[in-house]
């Protein structure tokens, strides 16, 4: 078999794609099968740019002659499908004559993987955003019934285990005549009020490192030193304490439900423990928390009392007097 | 909590081979092939990625209303949307994927025949 034929049924074998240009007038001189598939056009004596229109034949010669090559990509549409071909054009001689050797390799699939990938990619990262999203929401409902520390020990280990605290201070508030307003307030109304009380509460507490534990109806319980060794939770609590008395008499010059506060103070160890299996909630508890309600039972109108034992640590004695109750009571915001 | 069949097949690893399995057949049907005469490659294959993924329970959302709007310029009719699902049922066989799942995908395709279908 003769070497040119021998040749010809080479590049009639192979995968990709084969097309022989005349380096001169750039006209087809052979192409295999899987070319002639792609391009019905391609005949002998067809121009290149009568098949690729988009070449410029003459900066092409230019390029080429100087010994270089053409590479690119193209598309087009066959049978419903783009297809997507990676050409490169280089020059090969023939006795005197100059022929431009194109090789089309279909990678169609690669790029139908390819977008498939990037579709996939933007699915997960949506789902992950999504997820996160909901974690996010999970963990800010968490966080509004846990102390971070707690939450984070359920976070790390899945569960709380109960915590002494040698000494936090803790904050008891109700409002007189409670009872009244609940039966004269429409229901809507009295929830709307101490939604908006208790909000603010929250948010005075917060900046002074006290922590809402729970309410019950018109009872509201704080507490300061659980996660902050550091903290002065005397002198934070006290603080709390007598912004919510401010803020309440500020309030009750505008508005149409006038709120008269009790505020009871106490000192001393806690148990900090999410208390429930299903429904549980996380509750202090311990002497601290016993001395603050029984201040509270005993406090008047808009005072703020507080233990003898409280109100004798640290540098606050100063701030109490004794009162009626017999226990001491603040005497100045 | 079941694994998806998403999961139960191997993940994205192998319902890619379904997809492009799924894309040919269906570009090369004579009955909904020419519904995708004039859409582009990237757009058909987000598509089905997408629909295929979600069909199996895999880590995506697919609104009706988004279902439904997909489709809503194309004149899809009953025997369109019975083609389609014929050739997924065939796709999901050439997988191996159990008769009891293929059913099962068969089943929630068809819950979606009045969103694609007119």
């Amino acid at each position: 078999m003769a070497i040119a034929s021998i040749n010809e049924q080479l590049l009639r074998a192979v995968g990709v794609g084969i097309a022989l240009f005349d380096g001169k007038s750039g006209n087809l001189q052979f192409c295999n099968d899987v070319f002639g598939e792609w391009f019905d056009d391609a005949g002998p004596g067809v121009a290149i740019q009568a098949l690729f229109p988009e070449l410029d034949f003459a900066e092409l010669k230019a390029r080429i002659d100087a010994g270089g090559r053409h590479s690119g990509e193209l598309s087009f549409r066959r049978n419903r499908r783009t297809l997507v071909l990676a050409q490169i054009i280089s020059q090969a001689t023939v006795g005197d004559e100059s022929v431009y050797v194109m090789e089309c390799q279909n990678i169609t699939r690669i790029r139908e993987l390819e977008s498939m990938l990037a579709s996939y990619s933007k699915m997960v990262e949506r789902n992950t955003r999504e997820i996160q999203k909901e974690k996010d929401q999970v963990e800010e409902l968490l966080l509004n019934i846990l102390p971070r520390g707690a939450y984070d020990e359920y976070k790390s280990f899945g569960v709380i285990t109960p915590k002494r605290y040698e000494d936090a201070s803790v904050l008891v508030l109700d409002f007189v005549g409670f009872t009244k307003m609940a039966e004269q307030l429409a229901p809507a109304n009295l929830v709307s009020e101490l939604n908006e009380l208790y909000t603010a509460f929250d948010q005075i507490g917060e900046q002074l490192g006290c922590e809402r534990i729970k309410t019950n109806g018109d009872t509201y319980f704080c507490i300061a030193g659980l996660e902050d060794s550091e903290l002065d939770h005397r002198a934070s609590i006290i603080k709390t304490a007598s912004l919510y008395r401010q803020f309440l008499k500020k309030r009750n010059e505008n508005s149409e439900v006038d709120w008269v506060c009790r505020i009871g103070l106490g000192s001393g160890a806690v148990i900090g423990s999410v208390v429930g299996v299903k429904k549980y909630v996380f509750d202090v508890f311990g002497p601290a928390v016993s001395d603050a309600v029984a201040a509270n039972t005993v406090a008047g109108d808009f005072e703020i009392i507080a233990t003898d034992a409280f109100a004798a640590e640290g540098s606050h004695a100063t701030q109490f007097a004794p009162s009626n109750s017999g226990m001491k009571v603040l005497i100045a915001d | 909590m079941a694994n998806s069949l998403f999961e139960k097949y191997g993940g994205f690893s192998t319902i890619h081979s379904i997809v492009i399995e799924f894309y040919n057949s269906v570009l090369d049907s004579d009955v909904v092939g020419p519904f995708f005469d004039g859409t582009d490659m990237e757009s058909l294959i987000d598509h089905q990625t997408k629909f295929i993924s979600f069909l199996l329970g895999g880590p995506v959302s697919y609104p009706e209303a988004k279902l439904k709007a997909a489709h809503s310029n194309l004149d899809i009719q009953s025997p369109h949307f019975d083609t389609i699902k014929s050739l997924l049922g065939e796709t999901l066989t050439a997988f191996d994927v159990e008769e009891a799942d293929i059913e099962a995908v068969l089943e929630k395709i068809e819950t979606y025949r009045t969103v694609i279908a007119a």
